[in-house]
């Protein structure tokens, strides 16, 4: 390699962006040559310097919370996303500014979590299904329902009971979704049974529905509380419990 | 918490050089963001920055279309004689907060770009492709051009500093 090579390649090389290959003869080069060695010792000083000294300007405090005001009007503006195609990387960009996140009705969780989250209530309502365990307190009255719950978690869910627009509260069990103990409120629809997993959320989000393995899943948080929803019944009837349990579109 | 927000308003500061239309630019790049969310592809930090990015370009072209121009200049940061090398080591060393900054702000808004995106921000020659919308090679040669320009008005500055210099 010689001197005017070596040049070409320094920048590069420095920027950590030339290949083993091409470095191991660079090194080379400049461990025999010093003219090369004082300018690749001068690009590194000015590299230094400026990574030292120059300014890094911070997002001053006051854009932040003008963006959280902004942009739940934006998002109402924004197309919605589709339910499968492209919805974690979507939302993880805009959740890494944390305004947007809240404006996606991501709120406080990481939306690679929501994935995660809408696996593990559909493997506990298929589980539930497979095994004979579907409530550890069956029974359709929410007055029985509602304190066994409290009693059991840290938290006390709402229980509604829909009867009336044909929903049937058939009970309740633990669960585990999401790294925490929730409670899976269990209703019944003529023979579809549907799951409701219920836990303590800050902030209200907007109803959002998905489909996987067939299955209809909703989610939304309202008045303190986070709900997925998971069954094998119609999107449609399904929107319906939703509403009825509190949910907002 | 919002290290993205971070990014992006420092690249808007450093390209509009003051807080006021960094800020704007800046709110206005991230609610096109959110309205474009659903394009995003991979690593986030440039797909914002490159919506950052273009918000202030747009606003120089706006703003400031002669510091533009001057980076379109084919001359500028062409590689100088070999005598005219840059600061020595310690020079650099010593230099002064403001005087980098002073020069790094001086330079024309592409290749101040570059820089901050290559030193400040520590991004890859490809995604700092992807930000301004040029091929690699030209990033490359944008960066090079960047450091011989810094480090010749630095050259400047510190050998005009020295006692005893005629010129």
């Amino acid at each position: 390699m010689n001197r005017e090579e070596a040049r070409t390649l320094l920048p590069a090389y420095l920027d950590g962006e030339l290949d083993p290959a091409k470095s191991v003869e660079l090194e080379a080069h400049l461990a025999a040559d010093p003219v090369s060695r004082a300018a690749c010792g001068r690009l590194r000083s000015l590299s230094n310097a400026i990574r030292d000294k120059a300014d890094y300007h911070a997002a001053p405090a006051t854009l932040g919370e003008r963006l959280l005001d902004a942009l739940p009007a934006a998002a109402e503006r924004a197309p919605r996303l589709p339910a499968r195609r492209n919805w974690p990387l979507a939302a993880a960009a805009l959740a890494s500014t944390a305004a947007l996140a809240v404006a996606l009705t991501l709120a406080t969780v990481h939306p690679r979590d929501d994935e995660r989250l809408e696996q593990e209530a559909l493997s506990s309502y298929v589980r539930a299904t497979l095994s004979t365990r579907l409530a550890d307190v069956a029974s359709s009255d929410q007055h029985t329902v509602k304190p066994w719950l409290s009693a059991h978690l840290p938290y006390s869910p709402p229980v509604v009971d829909p009867s009336a627009q044909g929903f049937t509260l058939a009970g309740a069990r633990l669960d585990y979704v999401g790294g925490r103990a929730v409670a899976a409120l269990v209703y019944q629809r003529r023979q579809h049974r549907i799951d409701v997993f219920v836990w303590p959320e800050q902030e209200d989000s907007n109803l959002r529905a998905s489909v996987r393995d067939g299955f209809n899943i909703e989610r939304f948080a309202r008045g303190g509380m986070r709900y997925w929803i998971v069954s094998d019944l119609n999107r449609n009837e399904l929107d319906d419990l939703a509403r009825l349990l509190g949910a907002q579109h | 918490m919002l290290p993205h927000l971070d990014a992006a308003y420092n690249l808007a500061r450093w390209l509009t050089r003051n807080d006021h239309d960094a800020e704007d630019v800046v709110q206005e790049a991230v609610l096109r963001a959110c309205r474009f969310a659903d394009g995003l592809r991979g690593d986030p930090r440039p797909w914002l920055l490159a919506i950052v990015r273009n918000a202030c370009f747009t606003w120089l072209e706006a703003n400031r279309p002669a510091e533009l121009a001057l980076g379109l200049d084919e001359r500028i940061g062409e590689i100088p004689a070999p005598e005219a090398e840059g600061p020595e080591a310690s020079a650099t060393r010593n230099l002064e907060r403001r005087v980098l900054n002073e020069a790094i702000a001086a330079l024309p808004p592409q290749f101040r770009e570059v820089l901050v995106l290559r030193e400040l921000e520590d991004l890859s020659y490809r995604d700092i492709a992807r930000i301004a919308g040029a091929p690699i090679g030209t990033v490359m040669s944008r960066l090079s051009r960047a450091r011989r320009l810094l480090a010749e008005s630095l050259r400047v500055i510190v050998t005009a500093s020295e006692p005893g210099v005629s010129r």
